[in-house]
């Protein structure tokens, strides 16, 4: 089982700057899983409880000189701690600007090793980040899990495969800071969270508890997948009117989840999406954010699925 | 749909803010604990909500018609209703997006008796509540607020001045004594408890701090701390910010009012017509007064 490559310059600043600081939101510990190529960030797949989320990067957006195999068709997949994966990569990055010529002249490899740590008999497993510098060399190894068994990754790959089916209608949300900051203050009211997205473009967020009824409705949203126009007879309707009529038409769905997921999916906007979008499939939210501004159109999804859990 | 609408009554209120966060400032000035029940009364001047606690203290927030963007009121004999006042300052909050200005539309009562909210600046997005209220608690002591004296015994302090104040006497503890001389003009803040604290305020040395004080005999009550507190611990930042004066007057019985300004003004970014010296119409600012009842076993006290 071998894992080597080079972090590119573009690579570590998705990383460093955009990606990890909202995978860090989604849960401190996910599954690192790389194949041939992909390398993927993969939270809650296993273990279904909570928000869940894939982001998936094509190696070419964050690597040159990828080297993986594995007995496991080149498959190598284990948890590590985000924090500290962010931790090693700003550090390099600081050596990098503060000793290096320029960005090229120093390359940050990043290794999977086996290794004796101190007081120790047994050896551990790392990922290793090694920077070199005009003179030195700075090496960090960040602590991982053992590498999944055969089984285990399969489980995964299982997992990713089924949680990428896409809703038939996705909403493009249009200021993800602005909604977080009402999710955030709606959390005081309630913990249950309506959501409803239509065919028409709507997107429609309610808390209901015994004494109080707070809630939002965004019309007019860009429609991917189905869609269909809004009946006029409904224009003047409230929204909570609007949305009954639409679920009993068909034309949208209700899927109730917890605020606190629901605002924790909203943290994505510290990636910096070009976009985002919700929809519902099979009574969950899914939420995917697409960074396209990047060399490839669509080298990078940040994919969400969160349910009741 | 408009003929069912013709058919229904019109509401007792109709009112539109174009400033939420003015709003939540002016009612999280009263909020002192969690959970805490509130009584609303409407009238033809504007919305008044009171809270209470155990018949030792009472706050009344006043915000008059002239707050509102437009305020329609229908009602017969001043309707009253109970709401909780942590979910309705939480749910206000929700409209007050930093960085946006929301247009507000309070209505009441709803087809339920709720109070309806709901923001009505953008065709294509929508932020709506309901908050369900309840038949009013009668409130158990009607606190009647009569001048002491002939003259007003008063003082105005600068707000920030006045939170430090009674800030810093949490350590003494329970019991707080306030007190004003005529000669030389001054008021005193005392704690006795673990220890002694005494804070001199003095008219004649420190304008700056003490803005305008009337007093003509020397008199002192004692109050609880704790509701003493609570006239000053939620007072929003804008308001410490602003530091005009809090102005405090002992009536008869030692019955202490405590008047604060909240300003319901928008951003002055948006408002040209506030002056660099950052004077808003007077008409843009909330009344907050809170009542407390000095200590009873004290009357010994005063001479």
């Amino acid at each position: 089982m071998k894992f080597k490559a080079f972090l590119t310059e573009n690579g570590v600043n998705l990383l460093e700057k955009r990606f990890l600081p909202a995978l860090d939101k989604m849960g401190k510990i996910c599954h690192l899983y790389l194949n041939r190529d992909h390398a993927i960030f993969l939270h809650n797949l296993l273990n279904g409880d909570g928000i869940q989320s894939i982001a998936q990067f094509r190696k070419e957006a964050l690597f040159d000189d990828y080297r993986i195999s594995s007995q496991n068709e080149d498959r190598i997949a284990f948890t590590v701690d985000i924090s500290l994966l962010h931790r090693a990569l700003r550090s390099s990055v600081s050596i990098c600007t503060e000793f290096g010529n320029g960005p090229t002249a120093n390359r940050l490899q990043i290794r999977l090793v086996k290794k004796l740590p101190p007081n120790s008999t047994q050896p551990l497993p790392f990922l290793t980040f090694e920077t070199k510098g005009y003179k030195s060399a700075v090496i960090q190894d960040v602590p991982i899990s053992k590498p999944l068994s055969r089984a285990q990754v399969l489980e995964l790959q299982t997992a990713l495969d089924a949680a990428q089916d896409l809703p038939q209608t996705l909403v493009q949300v249009p200021d993800l800071n602005q909604l977080q900051n009402f999710v955030d203050r709606m959390r005081h009211v309630g913990d249950l969270l309506n959501v409803t997205i239509s065919k028409y473009g709507d997107l429609h967020i309610q808390i209901s508890t015994t004494l109080i009824t707070l809630g939002a409705e965004f019309q007019k949203l860009l429609v991917i997948g189905e869609q269909a126009d809004a009946p006029s007879e409904d224009r003047n309707l409230t929204a909570q009117t609007r949305s009954a009529r639409a679920i009993l038409r068909g034309d949208a769905q209700s899927v109730q989840v917890s605020v606190k997921h629901f605002g924790k999916s909203l943290q994505c906007h510290l990636a910096k999406p070009d976009c985002a979008f919700y929809g519902i499939a099979a009574q969950v939210v899914v939420a995917q954010f697409l960074a396209k501004s990047i060399a490839r159109l669509l080298l990078v999804s940040i994919f969400l699925c969160f349910g009741m859990g | 749909m408009n003929s069912s609408s013709l058919a229904e009554e019109a509401p007792d209120l109709v009112c539109q803010i174009d400033n939420a966060q003015g709003m939540v400032d002016a009612l999280t000035t009263v909020r002192w604990k969690r959970q805490q029940d509130a009584v609303v009364e409407l009238s033809e001047h504007g919305v008044v909500l009171i809270v209470e606690e155990t018949g030792c203290l009472q706050a009344k927030v006043y915000l008059q018609r002239e707050l509102f963007t437009r305020y329609e009121y229908n009602g017969q004999g001043r309707p009253r209703f109970g709401i909780s006042l942590g979910l309705f300052v939480d749910c206000l909050n929700t409209f007050s997006v930093p960085g946006q200005s929301t247009i507000l539309e309070i209505r009441y009562p709803g087809p339920d008796m709720q109070l309806l909210l709901k923001s009505v600046d953008s065709l294509d997005a929508c932020i709506y509540a309901e908050i369900r209220t309840r038949i009013p608690d009668t409130v158990s002591w009607d606190y009647n607020f009569e001048p002491a004296g002939s003259t007003p015994l008063t003082f105005t302090v600068k707000s920030a001045a006045l939170k430090e104040a009674i800030d810093d006497l949490e350590w003494p503890g329970s019991s707080i004594q306030i007190s004003l001389q005529p000669v030389p003009s001054t008021v005193t803040f005392r704690g006795e408890g673990h220890g002694d604290l005494q804070i001199d305020l003095m008219y004649y040395v420190n304008t700056d701090l003490l803005v305008a004080f009337h007093c003509d005999r020397q008199v002192s009550y004692r109050y609880k701390y704790k509701f003493l507190r609570a006239t000053t611990s939620n007072i929003p930042s804008s308001v410490i910010k602003d530091n005009r004066g809090s102005k405090l007057t002992i009536g008869r019985g030692g019955l202490l009012k405590v008047q604060h300004l909240v300003s319901v003004a928008r951003p002055s970014t948006s408002h040209p017509r506030i002056d660099s010296a950052g004077y808003q119409q007077p008409s843009r600012i909330a009344y907050i007064e809170f009542f407390v009842k000095p200590e009873e076993d004290e009357d010994t006290a005063n001479g």
